[in-house]
């Protein structure tokens, strides 16, 4: 039976400016995906971007190439991630005229 | 009260202990600890987190509803203990611990638990090897602290403590509900080391207590106000924080509880044992529905400073006498 394993890496939360996720370690998983869950996202022209980001040692961080799609609206995301090494975490960014996001992003870890 | 907490423990297994111990001492994984008779749970990370899962608080479906306590109480880990200087640490065997993360902001404390029932009353036992770290830093945490000489890094001082507790109910009575919980202190509310063993002295604000306005700071799981918390006698221990926040080292833990007398029995820490019958163990005036017969243990960490956090668990044994 392959393991699998679901982080809430951010629960309902609230932001207003650009954030970067908490580390989280991956090492054991071959393949994640991301969801992103959002409840509410307020603001003239809001979005919000999501960089899949990179790291040897949990500390120092580079992108890893994949990205969501900008999100504008209240709904459900996800994107697929391999050959992560041992740490993932997202950069994101919030654009428009005081833009506001309440969310959920989980991490789905399997091997 | 006569004998030793160890007494108890040797004495309240079958007659076939003999047999159980020389068969937990062949088995390379398991005889580095020291079960009671009936081995609940075995929880090596080196395959998963065994149940070992994120504490939330009670909510209608509305998180909304979350008090701010049990709001963001980060998920576990499967950590390589990898840093960035050596690399790879790994763990006691194998290459997975578990870990638990704070995130970088003062008294942010990070909680994991898992959930089981029992099934009679008696001596409970919970076994771990574990290490405990603040993150790397660089410089600027640093400002003002004790220097770095070659032996002394200031991380040691960015580390708050860690805490082992569990969340029994006997029935829907009052009075059946109970806390214990065990803290490593290692700097206090100030930053200061203190480096000693507490138990608490308040109650745990439940979700029910604080939607009623208990007046709680909200920043601690276990008690509302810093000041419910004592030091166990002979309960001063240094551990081995090795120098710099890139070396771990594995120390072993076992606490004893009694479901019966609803108190701590022992807790073991390396050479250090502390008797810990005659602490106090506070119960709820109020009864609680559907939690007959709770039996949650916990971990968790909690960061006096600005820095991440971190408790690793190498591997876990969950025992009892029935």
């Amino acid at each position: 039976m392959r393991h699998s394993f679901t982080a809430v890496i951010e629960k309902n939360a609230t932001f207003q400016e650009d954030f970067e996720t908490e580390p989280y370690e991956c090492a054991w998983a071959s393949e994640a995906r991301w969801f992103i869950h959002v409840a509410e996202l307020t603001g003239s022209g809001a979005s919000l971007s999501a960089r899949v980001q990179v790291s040897p040692d949990g500390l120092f961080w580079c992108d890893e190439g994949a990205a969501f799609e900008p999100i504008s609206g209240p709904g459900m995301y996800s994107l697929a991630v391999r050959d992560f090494g041992g740490w993932l975490r997202l950069d994101c960014g919030l654009d428009g005229e005081e833009p506001k996001v309440r969310l959920m992003i989980y991490l789905v870890l399997k091997e | 009260m006569t004998g030793s907490p160890g007494e108890l423990r040797y004495c309240a297994g079958s007659s076939d202990r003999g047999l159980r111990v020389a068969l937990a001492n062949a088995d390379i994984r398991l005889s580095r600890f020291n079960p009671l008779p009936r081995i609940l749970a075995f929880d090596d990370f080196d395959d998963g987190l065994h149940g070992w899962c994120e504490l939330v608080g009670n909510h209608n479906g509305d998180l909304n509803e979350l008090q701010p306590v049990f709001s963001d109480m980060r998920p576990a880990q499967l950590s390589t203990c990898t840093f960035f200087d050596l690399g790879t640490h790994g763990a006691v065997d194998g290459t997975y611990s578990m870990k638990l993360a704070t995130r970088p902001r003062k008294f942010h404390q990070a909680v994991a638990i898992k959930r089981l029932t029992s099934a009679a009353d008696g001596l409970v036992q919970f076994e771990a090897w574990f290490t405990y770290k603040a993150e790397q830093t660089f410089g600027s945490q640093d400002a003002g602290a004790r220097a770095w000489d070659g032996n002394y890094h200031p991380s040691e001082a960015h580390f708050g403590s860690f805490t082992l507790w569990n969340d029994i109910c006997e029935g829907t009575e009052p009075r059946d509900r109970y806390h214990a919980a065990l803290r490593y202190e290692n700097t206090n509310e100030e930053g200061e080391f203190t480096q000693r063993w507490l138990y608490k002295t308040g109650l745990h604000p439940t979700t029910r207590m604080l939607r009623e306005g208990f007046d709680s700071n909200q920043n601690d799981v276990h008690v509302a106000k810093p000041d419910m918390w004592a030091p166990i006698p002979g309960g001063d221990q240094q551990l081995c924080f090795n120098e710099v926040p890139t070396k771990v080292n594995w120390h072993y833990l076992r606490w004893l509880f009694d479901l019966s007398t609803r108190r701590n029995t022992e807790l073991q820490v390396n050479d250090l044992t502390m008797d810990l019958r005659e602490i106090p163990v506070l119960r709820f005036e109020e009864g609680y529905w559907g939690i007959s017969r709770l039996l949650n243990l916990c971990m968790d960490v909690r960061t006096t400073s600005n820095v991440r956090n971190f408790l690793y668990l190498d591997s876990v044994v969950i025992s009892a006498d029935w």
